[in-house]
């Protein structure tokens, strides 16, 4: 089998589903127009969601057609995206990856203040922190669409498109400018892109 | 309330909360059902300003506050605290407030897997 890159959103429930799919989406849209082939998700073990429960959302990019279509949980990520910095103190959300891997994280703080929260930080060969609500404010934004499997509003309108432009820097899978072609944010893109905090490990 | 704690703490009678039954307190805790990394504030409590009137006891849906009768002030469990602040929100005299988690060292919850 060909070598899978996986990717894992962590999300808090509810009040960032929506983000954190459109996130997958952005994503996985972005790889395809790069000519890769590709998966998107949403997990099944998580769900129902609550307020404020840790969720999982998965993407897979791949040079060759991706053979693993019915495990429905990355066991291997190499990215890992943390949508609410509180996250890391409450899961081992490096869980599956190998030493090398990726980090990126919603916050405000700086990367050395949340790799004081996370154990297994050998595992790590770069994190890179970005402002997402700073970037751009998810004030009046409604949470239509959380549940179904139609988009009612424009995908990657929110901080999805910030985090998404942030994790560029993490892996040749993504690249900035097909993620700001399918992002309907693509001021957060970019603004995303060019706020990280990068940090090599 | 129990009758010995109004009278401990001298409760009058208008402010005596009837419960429907009187049941046990939770001895053991579910280690199965942790709630805590739901959470993304903590509630913080001002011991000083604390009355010790016990409605965040009562009105927290985790069982998350008890009263340490030796010491008496009220005591806060992290690893079930959802962050629901339902309990700030509750508090009549105002002395509970909402920290970000990540300001405190403690309180870690780290689970394996989300359930
Ligand atoms: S925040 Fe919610 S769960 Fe936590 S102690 Fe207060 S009422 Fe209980
Ligand atoms: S509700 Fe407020 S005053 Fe009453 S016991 Fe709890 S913290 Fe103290």
């Amino acid at each position: 089998m060909s070598d899978v890159y996986e990717i894992t959103i962590w999300a808090r429930g509810v009040v960032q589903d929506m983000e954190g799919r459109h996130m997958t989406l952005i994503m996985a849209s972005s790889a395809d127009k790069d000519g890769k082939f590709v998966q998107a998700w949403d997990d099944y073990a998580d769900l129902p969601d609550r307020v404020g429960v840790p969720l999982r959302k998965y993407v897979r990019i791949s040079d060759e057609e991706i053979e693993m279509r019915y495990e429905y949980e990355n066991k291997n990520p190499s990215l890992v995206v943390i949508m609410d910095d509180t996250i890391v103190k409450g899961l081992n959300i490096l869980w599956g990856m190998d030493k090398g891997g990726v980090l990126v994280v919603n916050s405000k703080r700086s990367p050395d203040e949340i790799l004081k929260f996370i154990p297994n930080k050998d595992l790590l060969s770069k994190i890179i922190c970005v402002d997402a609500e700073e970037e751009f404010s998810m004030e009046g934004l409604d949470f239509m669409g959380s549940e179904g499997g139609v988009e009612v509003s424009a995908v990657g309108a929110g901080i999805s498109a910030v985090l998404a432009g942030a994790a560029c820097h993490g892996t040749d899978n993504l690249t900035i400018d097909s993620l700001v072609a399918v992002s309907a944010n693509k001021e957060g893109a970019k603004a995303g892109y060019e706020s990280a905090v990068v940090k090599d490990l | 309330m129990s009758k010995k704690y109004c009278e401990k703490f001298n409760i009058p009678k208008h402010l005596q909360v009837p419960l429907g039954a009187v049941l046990p307190a939770n001895k053991k805790e579910n280690k199965g059902m942790i709630t805590g990394n739901w959470r993304t504030v903590r509630p913080v409590i001002d011991h000083e300003a604390c009355t010790l009137c016990l409605n965040c006891f009562l009105f927290c849906p985790d069982a998350t506050w008890h009263l340490d009768e030796k010491e008496e002030k009220m005591v806060w469990n992290a690893d079930y605290c959802k962050g629901c602040l339902i309990c700030e929100n509750e508090c009549p005299v105002d002395c509970i407030s909402a920290v970000n988690e990540l300001e405190f060292k403690g309180g870690v919850v780290r689970l394996e897997k989300p359930f």
